[in-house]
């Protein structure tokens, strides 16, 4: 009665298929984004890839075919503008068509925007995009799971540029308030904002030391590395714990890009054909050094 | 006639949503109560249902998207608080977060208009105008407790969210007998007939349009009385019925900014429907960050108190 129901029909992923699925998620955002006419935020999709494949892939217990089943762990997207990440990572899960997000993202009538609308997109948890409203949205929804005694997690992603918003404080204090041990929160710490480096602006430092003065159970990982994300993953506290968890992933906005790494100028845009080919020679160079 | 008379302190519109908050959460085992630490209200309900219970301390934001989470979670929300707090400080979590994806959300707050003497920092003076431009809202604004109570029930089966507008409990007054009115929310309540002109308003200020009505009765005129407690979706039909069989003659009285409440709801359906009007007059908060006084001093000052109001009803009777 008291562990959680397994929804999941894939086996478990290694790591190496993770960094696979990783590396075709990828390429798949790279291929929306030259094939879309406007701007896709694709640093910061590329920034959380990796969150969001060992999540989709290894963490999440979830049923795509059962999207509504109580047991089911919520994913909420705070940082709504990596909603194009989201909906592959998804996709590639068996919750939708690649192809479909391709042919309408962002046309009139389609599912697939911008940012990520619970009404008009099914599986999605939460209608996000303003940032600073995922984390609170994300604490009522672990609040409930504790009354219903279900066992399930939350799990929310954030930017650590929408830190920033005092709402997100005001969600960790709450959270820490109700002991919502069944919360989990992954910081995409890619140190940029839309304009410039974060810390050039406001400075977050020291940035895990403010999740553990209000009482979260932190941990810092390299965003990039999926041996270490599915290890903390294999270590999250148990749901019935009373601490929240918010791990920091340290990522570089652009990850596998080299021309987008940490620059300014690719927090959104577009590829042109010749871009896209350039893009997709970069990220496949990269490839080549993990596995030679 | 309607009866107006004052219950006193301990049937204030507070203790009575408390006590129907109570027997609600014994009937909803989903309903929840949430406060950014104004809960007095919710103690009886705290005491019988803790773990439905959230105070989330001097943090509205949180208070509201919190309330959204419980809500996607099937959860019946009822967030109390103080209106000019939550109405700004989480306008953009009741817009984005409850309005957005039309969850059930209820907010429920005192100190609507100029009242409590807290100065403009703790008056909610445009919240109605705030409230009435967001879509899948329904807005309402009661001063009678019992009144209050019975549109909590009712709001129980709305699928989407609500904003229910309260002046300050102790004050409040129960300004009909119970089963007197068939209370409906997107109805509004003819507090009083007559046929030589009509006075609309809401909340705080229904009483004092009851008795200016009744001082003019007393002269001779016929004064109609319009309890419009629901803003949006607002009752165009009463509108344009009023404007018929009262000569087009309308006063518009309220405790909110006079540009924005229920005069401009009135107004636009007036201009929609191409109503015919003799004379329309609004009395309510001029642009002023207004100061500290009682209640009935402040309406007086502003020019929105009871003597402004019989002399606005004077001037659209004599209108040509």
């Amino acid at each position: 009665m008291s562990t959680s129901i397994s929804l999941s029909s894939e086996p478990k992923h290694t790591v190496a298929e993770l960094e696979d699925l990783a590396y075709e998620l990828r390429e798949k955002l790279l291929y929306l984004c030259g094939n879309y006419e406007g701007a896709v935020h694709i640093g910061g999709d590329l920034s959380v890839a990796d969150i969001l494949t060992v999540l989709y892939h290894y963490g999440l217990n979830v049923d795509p075919t059962d999207i509504a089943n109580p047991n089911r762990d919520r994913f909420i997207l705070s940082k709504g503008h990596a909603a194009v990440c989201m909906y592959i990572s998804m996709a590639m899960r068996g919750f939708f068509e690649f192809d479909d997000i391709v042919a309408t993202y962002g046309q009139l009538g389609s599912a697939y925007g911008m940012h990520p609308c619970k009404v008009q997109l099914r599986g999605v948890e939460a209608s996000t995009g303003s940032l600073g409203h995922g984390l609170p949205i994300a604490v009522g929804m672990a609040k409930s799971a504790r009354q219903k005694g279900e066992k399930h997690r939350v799990f929310c992603v954030l930017g650590d540029g929408e830190t920033g918003e005092g709402s997100i404080w005001e969600a960790a204090m709450a959270a820490r308030s109700a002991q919502l041990g069944n919360l989990v929160a992954f910081v995409d710490r890619n140190h940029q904002l839309m304009t410039g480096f974060s810390e050039d602006r406001v400075v977050l430092e020291p940035y895990l030391g403010k999740w553990a003065s209000f009482g979260w159970n932190t941990v810092s990982v390299d965003g990039h590395n999926m041996n270490d994300l599915v290890n903390i993953i294999d270590n999250l506290p148990s749901s019935d714990s009373t601490r929240p968890t918010v791990v920091i992933c340290e990522t570089i906005k652009g990850k596998g890009v080299d021309f987008m790494e940490r620059n300014i100028a690719w927090h959104a845009g577009s590829l042109g054909a010749a871009d896209l080919e350039r893009a997709m020679a970069a990220l496949e160079s990269t490839r080549k050094v993990v596995s030679a | 006639m309607p009866v107006t008379f004052t219950f006193g302190e301990w049937l204030s519109a507070r203790s009575v949503i408390g006590s129907t908050l109570a027997e609600l959460g014994g009937e909803y085992d989903n309903l929840w109560t949430i406060t950014p630490e104004i809960g007095a209200t919710l103690g009886e309900f705290r005491s019988l249902y803790p773990d439905r219970f959230v105070d989330v301390g001097i943090a509205e934001q949180v208070s509201i998207g919190l309330a959204a989470g419980l809500a996607y979670e099937g959860n019946i929300p009822v967030v109390s608080g103080m209106l000019p707090f939550l109405s700004m400080r989480a306008l953009e979590q009741i817009r984005s977060d409850v309005c957005y994806p039309n969850l059930p959300v209820k907010i429920i707050g005192t100190h609507g208009g100029l009242v409590g003497n807290g100065g403009s920092t703790h008056y909610a003076v445009e919240d109605l105008a705030l409230m009435c431009a967001l879509t899948n809202m329904t807005v309402t604004s009661i001063a009678d407790p019992l009144m209050a109570g019975d549109i909590l029930r009712q709001s129980m089966k709305m699928s989407g969210p609500i904003y229910i507008r309260l002046g300050v409990g102790k004050s409040d007054m129960v300004l009909y007998e119970p089963g007197q009115h068939d209370i409906q929310i997107g109805k509004g309540i003819v507090a009083r007939d007559g046929y030589d002109a009509t006075i609309f308003t809401h909340g705080t200020t229904v009483a004092q349009a009851l008795e200016a009505a009744e001082t003019l009765g007393a002269l001779g005129h016929s004064i109609r009385v319009i309890d419009m407690f629901t803003l949006k979706p607002i009752d165009a039909d009463l509108i344009e019925r009023c404007a018929s069989e009262t000569g087009g003659r309308f006063v518009v009285l309220e405790d909110h900014l006079a540009y924005g409440g229920l005069a401009s709801r009135i107004a636009d359906v007036i201009a929609d429907r191409g109503i015919h009007l003799t004379a329309f007059e609004r009395l309510g908060i001029p642009q002023v960050y207004a100061g500290f006084g009682g209640d009935e001093e402040l309406r007086d000052k502003y020019g929105y108190g009871l003597t402004s109001t019989i002399s606005a009803i004077m001037r659209v009777l004599a209108a040509k």
